[in-house]
């Protein structure tokens, strides 16, 4: 490239281009948008990034000429750092700036005022931005979005968000090019297709290939016979990882859950107290301040180890470090992949992961892992259909920046992938919600929101206009309370529903340290250093828990199936393995292994079908549901990632025939409507698009809460009112849809369900819990099946508690 | 269910309401909050309309069934001046003259900052040896009390998942009762000693063990 204008950035580095960073330029140049992937964090910024400087350096022009798209503010500070590196060589007259929800006030006025070359910002302070009327105006030099860790945002509302403002964007800057970075998905084509909306002829997906190798290795465990079959705390090989921090500069350790992330803190500390102060922890409910000292730790290489959970997951050119280790089960292939590319990002160097596992059968989690790694078996993200609640947010915030016309904003709207097939009544009914109540206009007297006039929608009220302002974006969570020490220092926040069960003078552990609760007012936690013989139960705070993927449970099915090549980690499960065999049999994913047994407590039935906690959840409440149906006999269920367990007094001895029945995928949604209590959980989802949809309103800074009292009701009040006097209200049956999803799984359900039918079953008689059966036994967290609504369960609680004290003290009752 | 505090009797009614031993048959509700959703719809939140009418309606309907001879309100039957319509005054004017009873409110929270309204209101009343007024803190000790204000749920466990209801706490001879109105949320009240809680069980009203509650 001789008279390019990039060269000298290179140069003064000894660097040559990749060839898919000159693969980006070629096809920005060409007008062209398009995708760039790859399973590690290499080179994307400067290849998505110099396209667009280079045209500017090519030919000048004044104002805003990028938009930079981050899922996460805290990583707008190093995606400026990665950006200002060029520009200050390249091109010092052309600034970058971050504009995010933690802007200090007098940057946002001056950025009010005129925006720099390249502005970085998150998808809702985009969204903000669009309320503004003289947006429009102040972009008309945009050529590039580029939308980072794309993968990240698809398959949430905030994906949708970002497509309803790219979509207003383009309608803007018809030639605006679109850029996405992502990380390797199973279903790349419909990620770029979600990202560009529905006509993008001509764009690109380019893979920043490195050839870049990935290994995954485990620790193993010395005595296998005495590892523990579950528990999902182990912290047993605590030890072996000690060792092999000590053997790497610096180590990231990632956990699946928040509370494993402060127990490894906890138990590395113990292990090496000289290690204080050089070992840090990250994980996303720590206050910004701890995490920074964490993320500067790691780029200043202070720090020897960071224990986090997926806060760091994050971050397309973050530091790197020398190793990663995953603690327990990958969940998922991309996710471990990704993880494994946070270690060795040097061209050339190989990424490894070490994987820990926490219990045994996750040492063949990570044999599998590695098979589908090497397939080329990565999960897909399924973008979401059509998010009403994100749609009447869109169109209030549209309404407010400039009146629209309805015509022309729905040509827009479903020129989105989310929003493509979005039908007549729907599009009506977001019109009416947003302005007069909807048909059920009798219904909402002297409402409005956005005003139609002259055939125009438009939003005058300034003081609904700042309303809606704070109620832009769609992460909602539980509502958090501010841990702090009694001296003002904030350490993080919690969720109100686990705070609420530490008792005054209980001990919790939080940011890496054993705390006692002082006092809980308002939404702050007072918290004092925990004395060391002060008693009581120790609250650990916990995190989701994730399902393992479908494509990481095939890859596992087919290890236990004895697939695959040698592998040290099942050479060391073996000996269980062989138990497994010698007991009952090995399941796999060609037949439903079914095993029974009886114990003290009744009868036992523990099925695997390897199809994720989640839908096995579904699973054993469907069938509890329908076994107590005909038995009338009140239920126990548990469940993990590999399969569930039903437990009762009788009745539980089936033949093949009744299993089959049990799980027949007929009338499955009635019957799942019925046993799960949707109603409930559906309200409970409630909450999150209430909150969307402007339904609930945000508490406004600066004024004092008890103005606004008057006006505050929660989610569950208003999904009654709505269910009462508006039941075909749209965002009702939303919210059916996302909790069958969200928290069923329910397409996997299905499928699940489908496949069984086709398999042979294995009905196995056990004389006692086989190791696959033991974990499900022992989860003591009972959940029992009472079906029903309030009154049932509630009378069927009364009448247990009855039969209870009458049997006298021989059975125990919660 | 008719429990006893003190000297008096009161009969728990699965609509939350209590019906006094009082010659009068006084039935007392509290926190109705009439016009709450008009409040909503006025600051652009858009939550339908139909819940006034329905409360009142089943007002109506529980004075007659257990032929009430006065109908008392123990606080905040409105629930602010945005939610004060045209609409509701005229729904509230032809309650009260249908209803052939005397309808007392006894001023809660909410209700004094109104202005005018067609229901005669006081700071408290006293029904035969019962006091009823609004908030729980002004209950003097050594006397039966009915308030509302609190808008008491209790939570029932029920292994890792528990049960949220309204309920009729009694603490000491204070009873307080649930929320009345259709578009009421309510809180958890932690439990002290000695507290007794009922609930509605479809047609009849049940105490509550206390190895079910969850604190």
């Amino acid at each position: 490239m001789p008279s390019d204008p990039l060269k000298p950035f290179f140069s003064v580095r000894k660097w040559r281009p990749f060839r898919f960073q000159r693969d980006c330029w070629d096809a920005y140049r060409d007008g062209k948008s398009g995708l760039l992937h790859a399973p590690t964090g290499q080179g994307k910024t400067l290849a998505v990034f110099l396209g667009p400087l280079r045209a500017a350096l090519e030919e000048s022009r004044p104002g805003c000429q990028v938009l930079w798209l981050t899922p996460l503010r805290a990583l707008a500070a190093d995606t400026l750092r990665a950006l200002r590196e060029p520009l200050a060589e390249l091109a010092p007259q052309l600034a970058a700036e971050a504009r995010t929800g933690d802007t200090p006030a007098a940057l946002r006025a001056r950025l009010r005022k005129r925006l720099p070359f390249t502005l970085v910002t998150t998808p809702e302070s985009l969204s903000l931005m669009l309320t503004h009327g003289d947006f429009p105006e102040r972009l008309s030099s945009l050529q590039a979005v580029v939308v980072d860790e794309w993968h990240e945002l698809l398959g949430t509302k905030r994906g949708v968000q970002t497509e309803l403002c790219l979509a207003r964007l383009r309608r803007w800057f018809p030639g605006l090019r679109i850029w996405g970075l992502s990380a390797t998905l199973g279903n790349l084509e419909e990620a770029r297709q979600t990202l560009l909306g529905e006509s993008f002829p001509g764009s690109v997906e380019i893979e920043a290939s490195l050839g870049k190798t990935i290994h995954i290795d485990t620790v193993i465990p010395r005595e296998i016979d005495r590892f523990p079959w579950s528990g999902h705390l182990g912290t047993r090989l605590a030890g072996q990882v000690v060792r092999e921090i000590e053997a790497a500069r610096t180590t990231l350790l990632f956990t699946n859950t928040r509370s494993q992330t402060e127990l490894w803190f906890q138990e590395l500390l113990a292990l090496r107290p000289d290690w204080a102060g050089r070992l840090a922890m990250h994980h996303g409910s720590l206050a910004r301040a701890e995490r920074e000292v964490a993320e500067r730790g790691l780029r200043e290489g202070s720090l020897r180890c960071v224990v986090c959970t997926s806060s760091l997951d994050l971050g397309v050119d973050f530091s790197p470090v020398d190793q990663v280790i995953q603690v327990g089960s990958p969940k998922g292939v991309a996710r471990l992949l990704q993880r494994a590319g946070r270690s060795g990002h040097q061209p050339g160097k190989p990424s490894r992961v070490l994987g820990v596992p926490t219990h045994a059968l996750e040492l063949v989690e990570f044999a599998a892992a590695r098979d589908a790694a090497a397939a080329g078996r990565i999960e897909p993200r399924p973008p979401l259909r059509k998010p009403l609640d994100v749609l009447v947010q869109h169109l209030v915030t549209c309404a407010i920046g400039e009146p629209f016309e309805p015509e022309a904003m729905r040509r827009e709207i479903q020129s989105t992938h989310a929003y493509r097939d979005l039908g007549d009544a729907e599009w009506e009914w977001a019109l009416g919600f947003i302005s007069t109540g909807g048909k059920a206009l009798a219904a909402y007297p002297r409402y409005h929101k956005a005003r139609l006039e002259n055939g125009r929608y438009g939003v005058d009220d300034r003081r609904l206009i700042t309303q809606h302002r704070l109620s832009i974006g769609t992460i909602s969570s539980d509502p958090a309370v501010a841990i702090r020490l009694a001296n003002g220092r904030a350490l993080g926040t919690v969720e109100e529903s686990f705070i609420a069960k530490v008792p005054i003078g209980g001990q919790l552990v939080f940011a890496g340290r054993r705390l006692q609760l002082v006092r809980l007012h308002q939404r702050v936690a007072t918290v004092k250093p925990a004395t060391s013989h002060a008693k009581g139960r120790v609250a650990i705070w916990g995190g989701a828990k994730m399902p393992l993927s479908t494509e990481l449970s095939r890859a596992l099915a087919r290890r236990l199936n004895g697939h695959g090549p040698a592998a040290a980690e099942m050479t060391a499960v073996e000996p269980i393995l062989a138990i497994q065999r010698r007991w009952s049999r090995l399941p796999d994913d060609a037949a439903l292994l079914v095993e029974h047994t009886r114990s003290r407590e009744g009868e036992h039935l523990f099925l695997f079908p390897f199809a994720g906690r989640l839908a096995h959840e579904g699973l054993a409440s469907l069938m509890a549901f329908r076994c107590s149906r005909e038995t009338g006999e009140s239920i126990h269920t548990t469940h993990n990632d590999y399969g569930f367990s039903l437990t009762a007094r009788r009745g539980l001895h089936l033949d093949e025939r009744s299993i089959r029945l049990n799980l027949s995928a007929d009338s499955l949604l009635d019957d799942l409507v019925e046993c799960l209590n949707t109603a409930e959980l559906a309200r409970r989802q409630f909450r999150e698009i209430a909150r969307i949809a402007g339904l609930v309103l945000q508490p406004m800074p600066g004024r004092r809460e008890q103005s606004q009292r008057s006006l505050q009701s929660s989610a569950s009040l208003l999904y009654e009112v709505l269910h009462r006097y508006d039941p075909a209200n749209l965002l009702l049956s939303q919210s059916t849809r996302e909790i069958m999803e969200k928290q069923l799984d329910f397409s996997r359900l299905k499928t699940i369900l489908t496949e069984i039918e086709e398999r042979p079953i294995h009905l196995v008689e056990t004389a006692r819990l086989t190791p696959l059966a033991f974990p499900l036994w022992a989860d003591q967290l009972f959940a029992t099946h009472h079906g029903g609504d309030a009154a049932t369960r509630l009378e069927t609680m009364l009448r247990e508690l009855d039969s209870a004290a009458n049997t006298g003290a021989t059975t125990t009752t919660a | 269910m008719t429990i006893r505090v003190l000297d008096q009797t009161f009969v728990l009614l699965p609509e939350g309401a209590v019906l006094l031993g009082d010659h009068e048959r006084s039935l007392v509700v509290a926190d109705v909050h009439l016009g709450k959703s008009a409040a909503f719809r006025a600051h652009g939140l858009a939550v339908p309309e139909g819940d006034d009418a329905r409360d009142l309606a089943r007002l109506k309907q529980l004075a007659g069934a257990h032929r009430a001879g006065r109908l008392i309100i123990a606080g905040d039957l409105f629930h602010s001046t945005a939610g004060m319509t045209p609409d509701l005054k005229r729904l509230l004017e032809s309650f009260v003259s249908d209803l052939g009873i005397p309808v007392c409110l006894v001023e809660g929270n909410h209700d004094v900052k109104l202005g005018r309204h067609p229901v005669p209101a006081w700071p408290q009343l006293d029904a035969s040896g019962t006091r009823i007024v609004h908030d729980p803190a002004e209950a003097t000790p050594g006397q039966a009390h009915v308030c509302g204000h609190w808008h008491p749920v209790v939570r029932i466990a029920e292994g890792r998942r528990s049960l949220r209801m309204p309920c009729f706490l009694l603490r000491g001879a204070t009873l307080v009762l649930p929320a009345f109105g259709g578009f009421t949320g309510g809180g958890r009240i932690p439990p002290l000693p000695g507290d007794r809680c009922f609930v509605a069980l479809r047609e009849r009203i049940v105490e509550l063990p206390p190895a079910l509650i969850r604190r």
